[in-house]
């Protein structure tokens, strides 16, 4: 295009200014020599035009809501990760304590066997799971109705206590199934009212980019850059994105509450 | 755009494992992570999905973050990007799967946009017009080439800056600006013709 050569504009320059004139910071000769060219070029004015009609339909999207759920589900996620992350990395304590002495001590007098448990008890995360556990297990107890009171009258015999554990694992599969059930008439519930009245439309997944590669008649210099998009291996960060799911494979077998999330997320 | 000072310590907070710190993270930025996942990805679910990809990824990246080397904001939008562009390559093989059983192309030429996104005719009512304007435009959004997409969402809807963007591209300014342009243009075309019996 160096045909077009008006007022010691070249369309190149044109370019390059262009999108510090659609900001409004040209000024001065330059913006009256872009003003110019604008108007004398016949493949420039036009692009103007189009840009700026591109730049102001941009602004008629307006910032969508995410869902009430996302914070929820995010932090779900990710304080499990944490929680994994710790279990499998966390350093051992390295200060000689009072404990230390205590098993120093312990490893002298007892058998190793106990030494090497009484090792892993007296870890401080251990101590915090075992918190953590007991937390749980005394929540849960109390969401299915049972109460400390009731534990005295207990029948300590084994068979009663094989009873109590049967029924008592009942009611957890029960509760844990009803929470399923909400979530997915939650789910469906959601699915529905999409259906119903969308507020924006996916766009068509089907047909997506045929279009664009028709119409786009600059596109020799974006063939480079194509590649961002399609080769794959060429970018670190890209590959780990897929951790997410995995991570999530691996909570399975541990949480129940993180389960439950992506239980939710894949009905939704 | 961001008080780095006060991101710096919430950064270093959570990294030694303070919650609450963490879920300031995740409230301050969750919306606007979802909202370019939306505008590139084009649905809510995806959206979704890879708004709490984002979350994991940040979350296990945290202590590499260095305040040193830019702001918050472009290292989050970073990530955001990076795990679009997987995204559009994992689907990207279902698309082409799908375009091969439907060879519809001449077709959908064809048929205006609006045609496309409106089967019946709406109240003419101006909220409902500026909805459906906004679907209408969406729908354009991402018929755009990824590179181009990306461009202008950056740009147009997350009000970053050129140096920003092209930090989080990882090309030169130029090559910003110019995407941005083109980016603007081919999407006035497609609108154009779409709107082109309305006004
Ligand atoms: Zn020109």
């Amino acid at each position: 295009m160096p045909e077009h050569t008006n007022n010691g504009m070249q369309c190149q320059e044109f370019d390059g200014l262009l999108a510090d004139a659609i900001d409004g910071i040209l000024s001065g000769s330059r913006l009256d020599r872009f003003q110019a060219h604008a108007r004398a070029c016949s493949a420039c004015g036009p692009l103007l035009a189009e840009v700026e009609a591109g730049r102001n339909w941009l602004r008629e999207l307006s910032e969508v809501n995410p869902p009430a759920s996302l914070v929820t589900s995010i932090l779900a996620s990710t304080t499990g990760v944490e929680t994994q992350r710790l279990r499998v990395h966390a350093p051992t304590p390295q200060r000689a304590s009072l404990w230390e002495r205590v098993q120093a001590w312990l490893s002298g007098a007892t058998q190793p066997v106990f030494a090497q448990t009484w090792a892993t008890v007296r870890q401080p995360r251990f101590a915090m799971s075992f918190g953590m556990a007991f937390f749980s297990i005394s929540v849960a107890l109390s969401v299915l109705g049972v109460k400390p009171a009731d534990l005295s009258h207990v029948s300590l015999r084994p068979a009663a206590i094989r009873h109590t554990y049967y029924n008592t694992q009942a009611r957890v599969v029960r509760y844990y199934e009803n929470i399923r059930f909400v979530y997915e008439v939650e789910s469906r519930v959601r699915e529905l009212k999409r259906n119903v009245q969308p507020a924006e439309p996916a766009p068509n997944e089907a047909t997506p980019d045929k279009k664009e590669h028709k119409d786009n008649t600059t596109q020799q210099p974006e063939q480079k850059q194509e590649r961002n998009y399609s080769q794959p291996d060429n970018h670190l960060v890209l590959a780990s994105a897929r951790l997410g799911p995995s991570v999530n494979d691996a909570f399975r077998k541990n949480d129940p509450s993180v389960v439950l999330v992506s239980t939710y997320r894949r009905f939704v | 755009m961001e008080d780095v000072h006060v991101t710096a310590m919430l950064v270093r907070r959570c990294v030694a494992g303070d919650a609450a710190a963490w879920e300031e993270i995740v409230q301050t930025y969750n919306r606007r992570i979802y909202n370019i996942c939306y505008r590139f990805a084009g649905s809510g679910n995806d959206a979704e999905d890879l708004t709490q990809e984002v979350f994991i990824k940040m979350y296990r990246t945290l202590p590499s973050y260095d305040a040193s080397k830019g702001a918050f904001v472009t290292w989050v939008t970073t990530i955001t990007r990076n795990l679009l562009v997987d995204h559009f390559r994992k689907t990207k093989q279902d698309r082409v799967t799908d375009s091969l059983d439907a060879p519809v192309s001449a077709q959908e030429d064809a048929q205006p946009l609006s045609e496309q996104i409106h089967d019946q005719s709406a109240p003419p009512d101006a909220s409902v017009r500026s909805r459906e304007l906004g679907e209408t435009v969406h729908a354009a959004l991402g018929k755009l080439s990824p590179e181009l997409r990306e461009a202008v969402i950056l740009r147009d809807l997350q009000d970053l800056d050129y140096r920003e963007i092209a930090t989080v591209l990882k090309v030169p300014e130029g090559t910003v600006k110019s995407r941005i342009n083109r980016g603007r243009a081919e999407l006035a075309r497609l609108l154009q013709r779409t709107y082109r019996q309305v006004m």
